[in-house]
């Protein structure tokens, strides 16, 4: 065997894997410059500041697209993206607040208070809970529980009150943000409750020692210590629902719709489908150019927004790295 | 050694087992396109493998949009369209076969026994001017209007808009926009206040609603009493050639087989 010649099998390893995480690298930019460069027309058709602005109804300039010339130099590019923004940031910030709130107080019960027992079926379950692939909840929530919210939590009333302006049916911004909130807790209570579990033994102790109880110890101490971890939690978990397609094209409404806060209660039931459900919703039509180069704007814009997470929550984690863990 | 000899033996069979008779044999005929001719196109596909032992041709689905916009671009050989040519729109250089003719019915909840429609009603309702069923003579329904269509690139959209609403009218902007023939079948069902409107193969399970007097049935259709009827096209970049032309003058050719399964839930036209 002529090529595995001595002394040098490590070098060789090294170049190799140092190889394939440079392709990994490479490909990733590839990905980004394509995208915004298909992106590019969407953008500078509208201006880099009205394409995010609120401006008529989101779904007749997606039909305007579609339906406009197809010969290239006559292509229909208006669009205002307002509605869907809003309801991605909508979808994704409450799922996540509320998720957030959740899986903390299920790690710290996992973790400080759970009996060994039950803690190691809630270990393996939590995980198991966060690979569900994403369609499934998409179709518990379209077949099972929007029917049964728009025949028992929508009154007539309640549909009649925003009739001139949007028809409620049971798909909506309340049903799209409580499934993507199951979806994305069991990976936060995973992360968080790791972290818990490697705080130092004798922190803890120590603050026991003191006569500090053990919810307050956990509260003071380890949950401190934990911060990096949630924060890194939440991020993660923040992702994962903005890239959320699938279900949420399902479940969150078909309708371009920017949610009004001002109509009280009944924005629970108003639909509110996100930028990467509108992709998944017209990506049939990708062979279009026009549409194909809105859609990419779609995915620059949630590109960009994954990646000043990534760069919020690593500046976010800074000031605690000094009497955190990780 | 002996890892990599294992290695070339299993390609060796994979090429030989999978590559080489595909280069052999003739490529299937391509198809992509518009949801609501699906079940037709699937069934003559089969059938036409059947009686010709050509390969079976591969049917996709998209919408009728997304058919013409791939064969336009030499992605699929045969585009679905469930609506007529659109002149400025269309790409030029497409060539138009008329496969046969299709039932367009309006359709509600199946707790909604509502049994006729006039044109002024449909209009009125899925424009948005009417908004409560207690506005609708015959309907069964109570409460607000749920109104469905389809994306903008549905064949059956456009033939809706054509046939019901005219040139002028324009479905409400506040209507629930589906994706497939499928996803409108369900969003239907699974809503009491329901109304949309799809290929009249997809109306099982739900209520379909006669149109100016007359059923929305196959019989109707046929006979054309029911004025909601639209072509079924397959769409070829230039005339049909090769592989493609086969298929498409074997389904416009009137034998027996194609207009047995044509006429189970269609309207013969060849």
């Amino acid at each position: 065997m002529p090529w595995r010649s001595r002394g040098k099998p490590d070098q060789r390893a090294e170049l190799m894997l140092g190889a394939l995480s440079v392709a990994v690298l490479v490909l990733i930019a590839l990905m980004t410059l394509t995208v915004f460069a298909k992106a590019w027309p969407s953008f500078s058709h509208n201006g880099f500041i009205s394409w995010f602005l609120p401006g008529g109804d989101v779904d007749q300039q997606i039909k305007a697209i579609e339906n406009g010339p197809k010969t290239a130099g006559h292509y229909v590019y208006h669009l205002r993206a307002w509605p869907l923004l809003w309801a991605t940031m909508l979808t994704t910030g409450l799922a996540v607040l509320f998720g957030l709130v959740l899986s903390i107080l299920a790690a710290i019960f996992i973790v400080e208070f759970a009996p060994p027992p039950l803690r190691r079926v809630l270990d393996p379950v939590v995980r198991l809970l966060a690979g569900v692939p994403s369609v499934l909840y998409g179709l518990i929530g379209i077949l099972v529980l929007a029917p049964w919210i728009n025949a028992n939590l929508i009154s007539n009333g309640r549909k009649e009150s925003v009739e001139n302006v949007v028809q409620l049916n049971g798909n909506g911004l309340g049903l799209a943000t409580l499934i993507l909130m199951v979806m994305i807790t069991p990976i936060m209570v995973s992360l968080i409750a790791g972290a818990l579990g490697a705080v130092p033994k004798s922190w803890t102790e120590g603050s026991a020692a003191l006569g500090v109880n053990r919810w307050r110890t956990t509260w003071r101490v380890s949950l401190r210590t934990a911060r990096p971890a949630i924060i890194a939690a939440a991020v993660l978990a923040t992702g994962r629902a903005l890239g959320e397609a699938i279900m949420l094209a399902m479940v969150a409404g078909g309708r371009g719709f920017a949610p009004n806060l001002l109509d009280g209660f009944t924005v629970v039931f108003e639909p509110a489908r996100p930028l990467a459900a509108t992709i998944i919703q017209n990506f049939e039509e990708l062979g279009d150019p026009p549409l194909a180069q809105t859609l990419y704007a779609f995915a620059a814009v949630l590109l960009i927004s994954t990646a000043l997470l990534s760069l919020a929550g690593w500046a976010a984690k800074q000031p605690l790295k000094r009497y955190g863990i990780r | 050694m002996r890892m990599t000899r294992t290695a070339l033996v299993s390609l060796i069979a994979i090429f030989t087992l999978g590559v080489l008779p595909a280069v052999a044999s003739a490529r299937a005929v391509l198809l992509d396109g518009s949801t609501s001719m699906f079940p037709l196109v699937t069934q003559l596909a089969t059938a036409y493998h059947k009686a010709t032992h050509q390969p079976a041709p591969h049917v996709g689905q998209g919408t009728s949009g997304a058919g013409i916009t791939d064969v336009a671009a030499g992605r699929v050989d045969i585009a679905d369209v469930s609506r007529d040519p659109i002149i400025g729109v269309d790409p030029p250089g497409l060539r138009f076969t008329k496969v046969a003719r299709d039932g367009v019915c309006v359709i509600t909840n199946p707790s909604n026994h509502l049994t006729n429609i006039s044109q002024q009603l449909v209009q009125e309702i899925f424009t948005g001017q009417i908004r409560s069923w207690s506005e609708v003579p015959g309907a069964t329904a109570s409460g607000p209007i749920d109104l469905f269509q389809r994306v903008a690139s549905s064949g059956t959209q456009d033939a809706f808009q054509n046939i019901f609403l005219g040139e002028t009218l324009k479905i409400s902007p506040a209507a629930d926009a589906e994706e497939s023939e499928g996803t409108m079948r369900q969003a239907v069902i699974s809503d009491p206040n329901g109304i949309g409107f799809t290929s009249f193969d997809f109306t099982p399970g739900t209520n379909a609603v006669g149109y100016q007097g007359i059923p929305c049935t196959l019989r109707n259709a046929k006979s054309g009493q029911y004025l909601g009827v639209r072509n079924f096209w397959m769409v070829t970049k230039g005339p049909p050639k090769g592989a493609a032309a086969k298929f498409i003058n074997w389904v416009t050719s009137g034998n027996k087989v194609t207009k047995k399964i044509i006429a189970s839930d269609w309207v013969v036209v060849h």
